[in-house]
């Protein structure tokens, strides 16, 4: 019973940040129907800025988590700019997006890796290897922290998507983006925010990420599989449903990896993202593509 | 004949495909319900997109209380008081019917107004109020249809332009439709509406224009559009269906 617990437990902690880590993912493609395979690529240089701060300055992961949101918010902006606001009214945006990004992603590794080399890293404040003992349960101060910061993150993420005005003309845009823009919202500009959003949530993301996993440029192409795994089970754009997604994902992969051993728990990721898009290729939150 | 809204020689089409509109022409007076019918392919939906701004008139032009609309976007067409609910009705499937309502007025700066003309809107459509906290993709058709409706009517714009409303919608919760619509003119709106349905559409209509091959061939009350032999010939579908 304990054991089944712990794992529960680290399971969930991972979850949350499973859970930050994709829903920018999520939210990008649901409003611009970008499939950014950079993302994963910006959460590592995310967590490269807080490995920075904290070896550079002594600054702690999670107080330099804006700083790193802040800088990736701004470089989605300009990347949206560069890459994406052109091609925006193509018919075959959404194709064209998976060569770009790909392109993408393969400028920010190879920029990183130049820079910073492909040495495994880990931003190593205290409480990363210290822990809470409840009797024979333990909690890691480091996962415990990631998996609440990234709550606190996507909970303040849906608040404002559900009670702001800019939060209901990027659900708008993202579910009739015609419709949206026939009753008055500036498309382009939402496109524009959400970009910088969803790569801001990448910056955040990788903070935490930078404590919690060690981390080296070429880290993306394993992570990308992982996100979309968990991004394609919730349902594309649905950020609830690929948090949801999330924490299912972790827990059984934390199960599979407890009692078949850690080589099989990523496996988990594919095995899902396979039978999800055979037997339900919307996602356990998605819905068929057509407009009401 | 007052006028609200003038379309004169519009000639307009998709991207930089032929022209779809070859001029047509059109009049729509305060407080009527006009009604555009015409066969497929005649230019019906396409008119309502250029003069909403979805299309750019390639010639012509659109008059709306004297200001020329033409190059204008659909969003300040809609602040100068045109609405437009296109054929599929346009709403957003995961959002609540306050939260479409809300998006209705979403040009609306004041929260407060918006607010109680929610509650105004809701209170005139009691099958919506029931619903106030459904997700619109979970409606049936009709609800979906009295949705857009409703939410066209949250800026209370001077014209209300309906793309097919009928379309898709079992006959008792079309009449239900035109119902609303005569009970939105009785309160001043005025209503332009395109109908594939033409007998019916015209039928509850003040007024009607024939359009065919993307040009206006007749405009005039829609009794007499019902009563002309020819046009029933042609458009309605024969005599004896016309009188019925």
């Amino acid at each position: 019973m304990g054991h089944t617990l712990q794992i529960l437990i680290l399971g969930l902690c991972l979850g949350g940040v499973y859970a930050l880590m994709a829903c920018g993912l999520s939210l990008v493609f649901g409003v611009m129907r970008i499939v950014n395979l950079a993302h994963p690529s910006l959460i590592i240089a995310g967590a490269f800025i807080s490995y920075w701060c904290f070896t550079l300055f002594g600054i702690d992961p999670i107080l330099s988590l804006p700083i790193s949101a802040a800088i990736l918010f701004v470089i989605g902006l300009i990347l949206y700019k560069l890459v994406f606001e052109k091609e925006a009214r193509s018919a075959k945006y959404s194709e064209m997006t998976v060569l770009l990004t790909f392109a993408v992603a393969m400028v920010v590794d190879g920029a990183l890796g130049a820079m910073f080399s492909n040495t495994q890293r880990v931003t190593s404040p205290d409480y990363a290897t210290d822990a809470f003992f409840f009797g024979t349960i333990f909690l890691p101060k480091g996962q415990l922290y990631a998996g609440l910061i990234s709550i606190a993150i996507i909970i303040g993420l849906v608040a404002f998507l559900r009670y702001t005005r800019l939060g209901y003309a990027i659900r708008a845009t993202s579910q009739n983006r015609a419709a949206a823009e026939l009753l008055g919202v500036n498309v382009n500009f939402v496109s524009l925010i959400s970009f910088g959003i969803g790569v801001g949530l990448a910056g955040a993301a990788g903070s935490l990420v930078s404590f919690v996993f060690s981390f080296f440029p070429a880290k993306h192409w394993e992570w990308i599989a992982i996100l979309m795994s968990l991004v394609v089970l919730g349902g594309m754009g649905s950020v609830q449903g690929t948090v949801i997604g999330a924490f299912l994902l972790a827990v059984i992969s934390a199960f599979v990896g407890a009692y078949a051993g850690a080589t099989w728990s990523t496996m988990t990721f594919f095995v899902a993202l396979f039978v999800i898009l055979l037997v339900r290729p919307q996602g356990l939150f998605g819905e068929k593509p057509e407009h009401v | 004949m007052s006028e609200l809204l003038r379309v004169s020689g519009v000639v307009a089409g998709y991207g930089s495909g032929p022209a779809i509109l070859n001029g047509s022409d059109l009049t729509v007076e305060p407080g009527k319900i006009h009604c555009i019918i015409g066969p497929n392919g005649a230019g019906k939906s396409t008119l309502l997109k250029a003069i909403v701004g979805i299309l750019k008139p390639r010639e012509g032009e659109v008059v709306f209380e004297g200001e020329r609309l033409n190059g204008m976007r659909p969003d300040q067409v809609l602040r100068r008081g045109i609405a437009f609910v296109p054929q599929e009705r346009a709403l957003f499937p995961k959002m609540s019917v306050r939260e479409n309502l809300r998006m209705g007025g979403f040009v609306l700066d004041d929260r407060v107004e918006l607010q109680r003309r929610i509650d105004e809107v809701l209170e005139r459509f009691p099958v919506l109020k029931e619903r106030a906290d459904q997700l619109a993709g979970t409606m049936s058709g009709g609800q979906q249809q009295t949705l857009s409706m409703a939410r066209a009517m949250l800026l209370r714009p001077k014209i209300v332009m309906l793309d097919e409303p009928s379309l898709g919608l079992a006959p008792k919760i079309v009449q239900d439709m035109f119902d609303i619509m005569k009970m939105l003119r009785d309160e001043g709106a005025t209503i332009l509406l395109v109908e594939q349905n033409a007998m019916m559409g015209l039928k509850n209509s003040d007024w009607g224009v024939v359009l065919d091959l993307g040009r206006t061939l007749f405009e005039g009350p829609a009794k007499e559009i019902l009563s002309d032999p020819r046009i029933q010939e042609l458009y309605l579908g024969g005599r004896s269906s016309a009188a019925a």
